[in-house]
């Protein structure tokens, strides 16, 4: 599709422009040098102690530990059973995505992107088992994984138009579902044998807080920024006191208080373990913020965006959903996201209240006597790991914003 | 066209010593009335600040009220909303701003509601708007967005929006004072043409022109009051209120 790639601009302009950007002057020449000397051998020395000096064992010998925690062997199934779902629901809606057709700017970008993922993932796949000297089998599950979105992916690309589209539109559905499959698979129930969030841990349980968090601190922050806005002054000052107070306070502090006070306001039963108390005074804390920035989006909608509904006859709810909150939606998502993202980085502060979430683990495992003084390569891949999660987060984002963008839209609904 | 006189007089709007006070206290309607029957054209003119807005508004109740009563269509506004959603169904309005949805294309701005609140067959909305957009003069823009629209455009595609939920009552609220003057026209002509289809109109306006040629009836209003309602010819050439003779020097 050469055609398709005229518009961004033939390469040697923007190596043009690059020189011009970087050489403009004879100090930025020499700014741009300097920087650029800086950056080289950060990276050099980087990359120097991560292949000779760091000793990677400590990972090595842990990786179980840092993806699921204690978990127990014989139930670890469930886990892999879940992995392979997520990969086949992956491969599916890349695949329907690819099948899509992509006639918009944004659209332009798309092969070129489309394939450095799946590079970035087949080099990910292959690398990081060997690196990790996982066994034999256990490698082999991963490629196994790893093949089934890749198939799946060129299946659907290949034959997804031809699915119905009444077919295609049940696909985003298979997230939701998946979720409740997977709380299933982690923790037991409906005849699988229940496993305490006491021993989930690592990567697992850093993941089941925040995504748990992030779902519900979503909708909990609608409420709370709709309620702001309420006529109902009863409302109105409940929200306001509920989010100055949760903003007023520091989330160690909501921690460690919901870590006892829940346990006290609910009966007996019903009180949840520790792991989903945390996990709750997360979401509690990000309702707040989420609300906030849903405010700025509803403030940025025009007053006459609501009069017009109701003047078609729509009612209230119908207006909200329907012409408020998608235009408001547009606005915060950027702030929204920025808050996911906070909240997913404020999921270490679990370590301090004795779970064992990635840093967690990370600190158990650092304070093991024969990995003593290897903290280094530990942070090292926290970091990695946080950054890819946080990665993925921005860019689910910033394909969401592309769509809500109205003149984007078009290519969705013709 | 002559000032019409609707055969038959039957009342659509009754409203009855409307009293309104904003919160801050301003006494913006004061003791107001005015009948409109169906098939009539009334134009409300009158210096800023005189209340149209309000007045206008309280109709489809975007504004409340302290004292008196409106009765549109024989259901009178209340604090009741379902009533107050069944006025607004039967009641359409165009707005200064158009306050198009800017997120969903010109025909699904035309198809939400018909669709969401009548609870009508998409696909046969969908041929009706399109219809529509094709009577107001914009049938080829059906699937751009009001962002790529010009003005004049897009507060037709505002008016067929309205029309689309068949209103027996269309409010205009100086619909073409945010356009450029070049785009005036075309949208006082849809609206000369919806008359002329027996469409039951109130418009505030300072269109001159229009008023003369398309009201059955023109009200002045000034200070929260209804000063004179006549038809145009007496309006504009003999108006009996001092009040009256006053603004239309003011208007030129
Ligand atoms: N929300 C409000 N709170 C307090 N006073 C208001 C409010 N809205 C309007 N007013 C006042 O009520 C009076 C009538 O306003 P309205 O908008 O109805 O006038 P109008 O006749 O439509 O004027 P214009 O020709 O400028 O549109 C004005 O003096 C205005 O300042
Ligand atoms: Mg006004």
């Amino acid at each position: 599709m050469p055609a398709l790639l005229s518009p961004l601009g033939p390469a040697p302009s923007r190596w043009k422009r690059l020189r011009s950007e970087l050489f403009g002057s004879r100090v930025d020449g020499l700014i741009s040098i300097a920087l650029g000397a800086a950056l080289v051998a950060i990276a050099f020395g980087l990359l120097k102690w991560t292949l000779f000096q760091a000793q990677w064992a400590v990972i090595q010998a842990n990786s179980t530990l840092f993806a699921v925690g204690r978990y127990p062997i014989e139930q670890q199934w469930r886990l892999w059973l879940l992995t392979a779902l997520l990969a086949a629901a992956t491969g599916l809606s890349w695949g329907l995505l690819r099948a899509l057709p992509r006639d918009q700017p944004s659209g332009q970008r798309w092969p070129f992107n489309d394939r450095l993922a799946a590079g970035v993932l087949v080099a990910l796949a292959l690398a990081v088992p060997l690196w990790l000297q996982l066994s034999l089998a256990i490698q082999l599950r991963w490629w196994g994984i790893t093949a089934l979105v890749l198939v799946l992916r060129w299946a659907l690309a290949r034959w997804g138009s031809d699915v119905p589209r009444r077919i295609q539109r049940l696909v985003p559905l298979l997230w939701p579902g998946l979720y409740l499959v997977g709380m299933v698979l982690i923790s037991g129930g409906l005849g699988l044998i229940q496993v305490a969030p006491a021993q989930w841990g690592g990567l697992l349980l850093t993941l089941v807080a925040s995504s748990f968090a992030i779902l519900l601190c979503f909708p909990l922050g609608l409420v709370l920024a709709l309620g702001r806005r309420s006529e109902l002054p009863l409302l109105r000052w409940g929200s306001v006191v509920y989010i100055e107070f949760i903003r007023g306070a520091p989330l160690i502090t909501l921690l460690f208080l919901g870590q006892n006070i829940l346990g006290f306001l609910l009966p007996g039963g019903l009180a949840p373990d520790r792991v989903w108390r945390a996990a709750w005074v997360l979401t509690f804390f990000a309702a707040a913020y989420v609300a906030e920035a849903l405010r700025s989006g509803l403030a940025a909608v025009p007053r006459g965006q609501l009069e017009a509904a109701q003047s078609l006859g729509m009612t209230m709810p119908q207006s909200l959903v329907q012409v408020v909150l998608p235009q408001a939606l547009r606005v915060a998502l950027p702030a929204v996201v920025g808050q996911f993202i906070t909240l997913l980085q404020d999921t270490t502060l679990l370590s301090l209240i004795g779970l064992l979430d990635l840093l967690g683990t990370a600190r158990a495992v650092m304070a093991n006597p024969a990995f003593l003084g290897k903290s280094a390569e530990v942070y090292l891949v926290l970091a990695v790991l946080f950054w890819g999660c946080c990665a993925a987060l921005g860019l689910g984002s910033r394909a969401l914003e592309t769509r809500l963008n109205p003149s984007e839209q078009a290519r969705y609904q013709r | 066209m002559a000032s019409r006189n609707p055969a038959v007089m039957d009342p659509i709007l009754e409203a009855r010593g409307v009293q309104k006070w904003y919160p801050n206290g301003y006494h913006a309607l004061r003791g107001v009335d005015l009948t409109v029957h169906r098939g009539e054209v009334v134009v409300i003119m009158g210096p800023s600040g005189s209340g149209k807005s309000t007045f206008i508004r309280t109709f489809n109740a975007l504004e409340d009220f302290q004292q008196g009563s409106i009765t549109i269509d024989g259901l009178s506004i209340n604090e009741d909303t379902r009533n107050i959603e069944a006025i607004r169904r039967e009641v359409g309005m165009v707005f200064q701003q158009f306050n198009l949805f800017p997120h969903l294309s010109v025909l699904d701005n035309l198809t939400l509601a018909p669709v969401l609140v009548r609870k009508r067959a998409k696909a046969q909305v969908e041929r009706e708007a399109l219809e529509l957009l094709e009577r107001v003069g914009i049938g080829e823009q059906a699937h751009k967005f009001p962002g790529q629209l010009s003005g004049g455009q897009q507060q037709r595609v505002a008016i067929a929006r309205s029309l689309c939920m068949e209103p027996r009552l269309m409010l205009f609220d100086e619909p073409t004072s945010a356009l450029d003057p070049e785009m005036v026209q075309e949208v006082l002509e849809v609206m000369q043409e919806l008359a002329a289809d027996g469409m039951t109109m109130v418009v505030v306006t300072h269109e001159v022109r229009f008023a003369r040629n398309v009201a059955s009836r023109v009200v002045l209003m000034a200070e929260g009051e209804v000063v004179e309602i006549a038809p145009p010819e007496q309006f504009f050439t003999a108006p009996s209120h001092p009040r009256t003779q006053q603004f239309l020097q003011q208007i030129g």
